[in-house]
């Protein structure tokens, strides 16, 4: 079972015994067969494998965006497969943070508007929001650009804002799929460097789906997907 | 940034559909609000013609039968009838003014004021009326409007009758409401008409009497119309208030028909805004399952969009009542004679029942996307992207 070590009370994200197929028209295609996983506050896993492998599939699971077929899921002491639709949003809003691997900004909001969109969904003040916004602007460096919409912005700014959205709450957990996956190497260096950060300054527990090994070697720990089971060390060779 | 805001820049995402759907909302909107607004107004002439218990007599033919003014002075002498006068309508033009540019109707200085008891005139300019046949009086507002003063000359050139008219103006009325009338001695028109032998000559129009109770008028209308039936001139009577009514028959299918037009208008329009809904909608498909995925709850995503389909169509219907108030009162601007009423006074809930129309527009053009999103799949939804 390939646990990630350096056990210290309860895990923050358990992944128990979980398979997960999709229905499409009568057919069952099985993606997950079997996970466990166990993630401690402060790790930082680099996800791995093939394209089609299940890696966003098992990253929307823990994330709670989707239920597993059977299985348990508890992430930050809540058992996900047993929460309803609007409990889960709730409990999203509050413990995850998101990036993709393209941005998704808004692009009628600027850079401040867009970092702010999850405070509104909070009981925070009006200057309490600015103070969260503006400090995250910070952490990633732009708030010089917080009133430029996405469109204004290169890629790499993007995602600066994309990761300032996902720490404005404060979340315990970040979730990112191909962060670097459209950007340049420069860029991609900036925000795997940020990410970094996040985890070692922040203490954020991170999981990131990653086709780039380099990318992959900035995090603590690396697992691969293979034929629906996380494996150390893949069969075929990088 | 509050939903709001957030619902306003959605809004103007994409500019030219949003006004496009804006504007078609705002002209269908305009024309319910002249429709409806049109029978507001017979409706409060209809009450405001029955609150003074007269009756009209007109003949049979209808305006193109005669009506003997010998009629007038039998009329007066009934039982129950406080008073009676000739009442004919001279559609003239005024200098070289646009067509009919106000009402125009001979009639008797001596009882006018009798029937019309609620009209107001200075004893001394009903004096004056009554002993100049050349005299004229003019309801308040019209002579205002005009810039005209007592003595003022004015020329009636006959559209209808073959004479041209020499008035003086020698007081003017006050009246409840803007009649935008001049009344001139019926004897004048008449003298005229004599003298070059116009077959015309000895026709009241019609006679509008006024009766001493409201109870009293189906009996004397049967009455006047039993007296006259065997006559070469028999008489249809009716109250004021069905008088009016006839005016609004005569449009009554069209304007049946018209507002069903209208209300297919409107819900086809629905569906129009519907469809470009739903397709902003599905263009922000990844952008809705974002939002989802950072924590929005279900019924906020369908707040977000009905509340988007709501303020486009309630911005396209609150131009189109406007406008459409602005085209009534232009209307009654224009034509005081047709639309007596003013915008101002005939406001009331109907505006609201506009507006809640358009409300209605943009729930339902906004109902099937917010349901969609409601149900969208964030995963389904991001796997666009991811
Ligand atoms: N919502 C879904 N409906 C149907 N099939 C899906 C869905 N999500 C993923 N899959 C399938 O599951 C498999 C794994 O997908 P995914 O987790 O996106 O892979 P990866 O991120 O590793 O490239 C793929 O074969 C994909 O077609
Ligand atoms: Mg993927």
């Amino acid at each position: 079972m390939p646990d990630v070590t350096r056990a210290e009370g309860d895990p923050i994200i358990s992944v128990r015994n979980v398979f997960k197929e999709f229905r499409r028209e009568q057919m069952a295609i099985p993606v997950l067969n079997g996970i466990n996983l166990s993630l401690f506050t402060g790790d930082y896993l680099a996800l791995m494998g093939p394209s089609g492998s299940g890696k966003s599939t098992l990253l929307n699971l823990i994330a709670g965006l989707d239920r597993p077929t059977t299985g348990e899921i508890v992430v930050c002491g809540t058992n996900l497969g047993r929460s309803s639709e609007g409990e889960l949003a709730r409990w999203r809003s509050r413990n995850v943070g998101f990036i993709f691997q393209l941005y998704n900004l808004m692009p009628v909001l600027t850079a401040y508007e867009n970092v702010e969109l999850p405070l509104t969904l909070t009981h925070l003040k009006r200057k309490e929001r600015d103070e969260h916004v503006r400090a995250a602007l910070e952490v990633v460096g732009l708030t010089d650009r917080m009133n430029h919409y996405p469109r204004q912005l290169s890629g790499g700014q993007e995602q600066r804002v994309s990761i300032a959205r996902a720490i404005v709450s404060d979340p315990r957990i970040i979730v990112a799929d191909e962060p670097t996956g459209d950007l340049d190497a420069q860029s991609g260096t900036e925000i795997l460097e940020l990410m970094k950060r996040l985890n070692a300054e922040f203490d954020k527990t991170i999981i990131m789906v990653t086709h780039d090994p380099r990318a992959a070697d900035e995090a603590k720990s690396i697992l691969h997907l293979e034929k629906g089971q996380l494996v150390e060390n893949p069969a075929r060779n990088r | 940034m509050d939903t709001l805001k957030y619902i306003l820049r959605n809004v103007s995402r994409n500019k030219l559909r949003s006004v496009l759907t804006i504007l078609s909302i705002g002209f269908s909107l305009a024309l319910m609000t002249v429709l409806i607004g049109y029978t507001a107004m017979q409706s409060v002439w209809k009450e405001e013609a029955s609150q003074h218990h007269r009756i009209v007599v007109m003949n049979t033919q209808g305006f193109s039968g005669e009506v003997p003014i010998s009629y007038v002075d039998r009329i007066r002498g009934m039982g129950g009838v406080n008073s009676a006068v000739p009442y004919s309508w001279f559609g003239g033009t005024y200098k070289d003014e646009e067509q009919m540019p106000f009402a125009q109707f001979g009639t008797d200085p001596q009882h006018v004021f009798e029937v019309w008891s609620e009209f107001r005139i200075a004893p001394a300019e009903l004096d004056a009326w009554q002993d100049n046949r050349r005299g004229c009086v003019a309801d308040r507002r019209l002579a205002n409007r005009k810039g005209w003063k007592l003595g003022e000359q004015i020329p009636l050139k006959g559209t209808f009758f073959p004479v041209t008219l020499d008035l003086e103006l020698v007081g003017v009325f006050d009246s409840p409401k803007d009649t935008d009338s001049l009344w001139f001695d019926w004897q004048y028109l008449d003298e005229i008409l004599r003298a070059s032998s116009a077959p015309t000559a000895g026709n009241a129009g019609t006679i509008f009497a006024k009766v001493a109770a409201p109870a009293l008028m189906p009996k004397i209308c049967q009455e006047i119309d039993d007296r006259f039936g065997s006559s070469d001139n028999p008489t249809r009577t009716q109250t004021e208030a069905a008088f009016a009514q006839m005016f609004t028959d005569m449009l009554g299918n069209i304007q049946d028909y018209i507002r069903n037009i209208g209300m297919a208008v409107v819900f086809s329009l629905s569906l129009v805004a519907g469809n470009t809904m739903a397709m902003s909608v599905r263009e922000r498909t990844t952008e809705i399952a974002v939002l989802k995925a950072i924590g929005f709850p279900r019924t906020r995503v369908v707040g977000l969009i009905l509340g988007e389909s709501c303020g486009i169509a309630l911005v396209g219907g609150c131009l189109g009542v406007v406008a459409g108030c602005a085209s009534l009162e232009l209307l009654h601007q224009l034509s005081r004679q047709f639309f007596p009423i003013s915008v101002l006074e005939l406001a009331g809930p109907w505006l609201l029942l506009l507006l809640a129309i358009s409300a209605g527009i943009g729930v339902l053009s906004g109902m099937v996307p917010a349901f969609r999103a409601g149900q969208l799949s964030i995963v389904d939804g991001l796997r666009r992207v991811i």
